[in-house]
């Protein structure tokens, strides 16, 4: 069995091409943690507790996992927090977009994502376009072509300016001469109330929260905002199908470790996630968030580390957002 | 008849040993965790979160629900007996609750606290058991200008909350709406007044202030007072523990009024408990016959917000079972917990797992009965506490203060902050400016803000928005009449002066 498991993680190694790094060597020894840069009962703090509860119902570690919330800043504290942790072996967070874009737009902030040890990247969330199923848009042109029409007179419910439903809005904007209102929203709730109750035009939904406005026959979906289109709504087209070459914003959801962390703990977290990532628990627990997989380690995802950090500088930048560094 | 059907099946779920089980255990945690300040519902239901993914979700909505409307309750203790407020909602029962305290009364107060909680409770639930979908669809009728002018409302409740002078509770407030603009400007991602301390982003903790201006303040206005030994009278005997008949009389209107604006208050998804409270406290005082009592140790100013911010559970729910919409913090973590349990929230949640809903309701039923008689037989024990002298009293009140607001995000320079409110409230307190104005301030100051910006960006800078929607009108009226009272109150004891003299 212990074989195996090495071999399994040698094998994504030799495909991470570290094949020198051996996974032997480290086992927690004391209570894990799993820090979030949230309070209790936000989204990745969720996220955490599910991970928590699939690795404790795998036994895939042997320690004891802790979930530990480290709030301020939009993910600064956190961050702060996981760099002065250096040595520590048995501290990983969950990183978000925010850990990627914050850094870039908040001159307190001290650390990137540059400074720590990206560990695996698991999931992937797909966004859509939304409008009230009554609304007289059937598809994104309408909408665009009305925004166009009436500069100003559209509405899209939302997160703050840094939030990728802006970050599409600004996308679209540039490419189509359109021009419309974001109203920035505190909670996901506010955002949702505005668009059903027809304060809104448009919102960028997650498809778990669509899927059933959409079988209630409360919303209806114009577009789906990734550049493939997703398994839960085979009918919609992406946006590149409907003709508007919008590039995609991802969200991604993984872990990370503090700076320069020994290459045998990250092989074996690697390995940690690795099991998961096989387990029906974990593709359960996708299926039900309707997450796209989004599994990475190594140095796939030293790139894509890299390649979203320069995407969400341009797309701040145009969002005319103040960029510290 | 469905109603009573679906009701009877619900009751058959909920009674089988292993629910009742889970709900007793949700709502003792509950308790548990309102008695201890800080430390809210939220956390504790994302603690449970990883443990209830192995149990079945009935059970599991019925403990994580145990533990939401259970913390209500233990929430007014601490308020009564030390001032200190056990969560955001409960600050309004610290006005008159603690002063009931003083005056020997904090048996009746807390178990005036703990039967219109029970009452409101059963009331909340009743409502969303009978008018959930409807109420759901009327609460989308509420966009931006409409909680504008809900929140012009509350904050009107300022001219009943002031003391002797109204200028001074202006300023009080309009400092609270100051400290709600502290933090990252959520429209344009700039920061204001955070000197450039990470901490100070996300703005100033609602509890924070509230601990520091309402308990640290009194702690350090008694040691002025330089009052030593025995400050409180605890009367002996458990009938003078427990409220008379007079108290239930005249708390009649106010446990219904609390339910009634709680609930309906808790259906509006982001306005919370806490703006239930102080609404309910304002119309209590406002129909009273005799509003002097307030902040003096009435019992309906116990009952009314007590009462509200249990009926606030029931309306919360409202848009979570009826829209998979969550309205508030602790419904969001619920609807995570939907969602990982595999029943997909949203509008068709109740058609399709009838026996979750109703199994839910008539546990809630069960659950604030269970609470009842749990908190009851524990008037008499916490009440005890008043009987320690001051030399002790005082210094554990400073570090429940303390590790309560340690305890919210576990970060020291909250600890600094609630010392620094703290020297505001004494401050506060010698030059007789009331606290509670701040408190209003603080809380509706940024939903006011956010409102008020969102709307003028719907109308592109066109005022109008904010009055010329009926539902918005009518609040806005409101609010112009409550207002307008206390001039013409002035007004009116002018007149009778004048008339008096000529006479």
């Amino acid at each position: 069995m212990k074989i195996r498991t090495a071999g399994l993680v040698a094998a994504i190694l030799v495909s991470a091409g570290v094949a020198d790094a051996p996974a032997q060597g480290f086992t927690p020894d004391r209570t894990i943690e799993f820090m979030v840069h949230s309070g209790p009962g936000a989204g990745n703090d969720v996220f955490a507790r599910s991970v928590q509860g699939v690795l404790e119902k795998l036994k895939a570690v042997p320690q004891n996992i802790q979930v530990l919330n480290k709030t301020g800043g939009g993910g600064l504290v956190a961050m702060s927090y996981l760099a002065e942790k250096k040595a520590d072996t048995h501290l990983v967070a969950v990183f978000t977009s925010i850990w990627f874009v914050n850094p870039q737009i908040r001159k307190q902030a001290k650390i990137t994502m540059d400074d720590l040890t990206p560990i695996a990247r698991l999931v992937l969330e797909p966004a859509v376009m939304a409008v009230r199923a009554d609304s007289p848009f059937k598809t994104t042109k309408d909408f665009l072509d009305a925004a166009k029409q009436n500069p100003g007179k559209m509405k899209q419910s939302g997160g703050s300016l840094a939030s990728r439903d802006n970050s599409y809005r600004f996308l679209l904007m540039k490419n189509t001469g359109a021009d419309w209102q974001f109203i920035s929203m505190k909670s996901g709730g506010e955002r949702v109330a505005a668009l059903l109750g027809g304060h809104v035009d448009m919102m960028i939904m997650e498809p778990a929260e669509a899927l059933e406005q959409i079988r209630a026959g409360k919303v209806r979906v114009l577009a789906t905002l990734m550049n493939k289109r997703l398994p839960s709504m085979p009918k919609v087209a992406t946006l590149k199908e409907q003709g508007f070459d919008v590039p995609e914003v991802p969200q991604a959801r993984g872990f990370v470790g503090p700076p320069a962390m020994p290459a045998n703990v990250r092989a074996y977290w690697e390995g940690v996630f690795t099991k998961m990532y096989k387990s029906s628990e974990w593709q359960g627990f996708l299926k039900d968030n309707l997450y796209e997989d989004g599994f990475l380690i190594g140095p796939g995802l030293n790139k894509f580390v890299a390649d979203y950090t320069a995407t969400m500088r341009g797309i701040l930048k145009e969002a005319g957002l103040k960029l510290v560094r | 008849m469905e109603v009573l059907a679906g009701l009877a099946q619900g009751f058959g779920i909920a009674l089988e040993p292993m629910n009742l089980f889970w709900c007793f255990v949700g709502v003792f945690f509950g308790t548990v965790v309102g008695v201890l300040p800080g430390l809210g519902p939220s956390a504790t239901v994302a603690l449970l979160l990883p443990l209830t993914l192995q149990m079945n979700p009935t059970a599991g909505i019925i403990m994580m629900s145990g533990i939401y409307y259970g913390a209500k309750y233990g929430g007014s203790t601490t308020s009564i007996l030390l001032n200190v407020p056990g969560e955001s909602s409960s600050v309004v029962t610290c006005l008159d609750g603690f002063e009931m305290a003083r005056k020997g009364r904090a048996g009746p107060a807390l178990g005036i606290a703990a039967i219109s909680s029970f009452i409101a409770g059963t009331v909340g639930v009743v409502l969303l058991m009978l008018i959930a979908p409807p109420i759901a669809e009327f609460a989308l009728r509420f966009g931006p200008p409409e909680y504008f002018a809900l929140m012009a409302l509350g904050l009107s409740m300022v001219v009943l909350l002031a003391g002797r002078s109204m200028i001074k509770a202006l300023l009080s407030m309009f400092a609270g709406l100051w400290l709600a603009t502290i933090g990252i400007d959520l429209f344009t991602d700039i920061a204001r007044y955070t000197f450039d301390r990470i901490e100070l982003m996300d703005g100033v903790n609602f509890v924070v202030v509230a601990i520091g201006t309402f308990a640290v303040g009194e702690v350090l206005a008694n040691l002025g007072a330089r009052s030593s030994g025995q400050n409180f009278t605890v009367p002996k005997g458990l009938r003078n523990l427990m409220p008379n008949w007079q108290d239930m009389k005249d708390c009649r209107f106010a446990f219904f009024n609390g339910s009634l604006v709680g609930f309906f208050v808790g259906v509006l998804p982001g306005a919370g408990s806490t703006i239930a409270s102080f609404v309910s406290y304002g119309i209590e005082k406002a129909v009273s016959r005799h509003p002097e009592r307030f902040g003096t140790g009435a019992v309906e100013g116990v009952a009314a917000p007590e009462a509200a911010n249990n009926s606030e559970t029931g309306g919360a729910l409202v848009p979570l079972l009826t829209l998979g919409i969550p309205g508030s913090g602790t419904t969001a973590i619920l609807l995570a917990a939907l969602i990982l349990w595999g029943l997909k929230p949203g509008p068709l949640l109740i058609q399709d797992h009838p026996q979750m809903f109703w199994g839910l309701v008539a546990s809630m039923y069960i659950g604030n009965l269970m609470l009842l008689v749990l908190n009851l037989p524990l008037v008499p024990v916490f009440a005890q506490i008043l009987r320690l002298p001051g030399y002790v009293l005082y210094p554990v009140i400073l570090g429940v203060s303390i590790v309560g607001v340690y305890s919210v995000d576990q970060r020291l320079m909250d600890v600094w902050l609630v010392g620094g409110f703290g020297l505001l409230g004494y401050a506060m307190r010698r030059l007789d400016y009331p606290s509670a104005p701040l408190i209003l301030g603080l809380v509706l100051g940024d939903l006011m803000e956010n409102a008020v910006r969102q709307s003028l960006m719907m109308s592109n800078g066109d005022i109008s928005i904010l009055y010329s929607r009926p539902l918005a009108a009518t609040m806005l009226l409101f609010t112009a009449a409550i207002l307008a009272g206390p001039m013409f109150r002035q007004f009116n004891s002018w007149r009778l002066k004048a008339t008096e003299q000529e006479a």
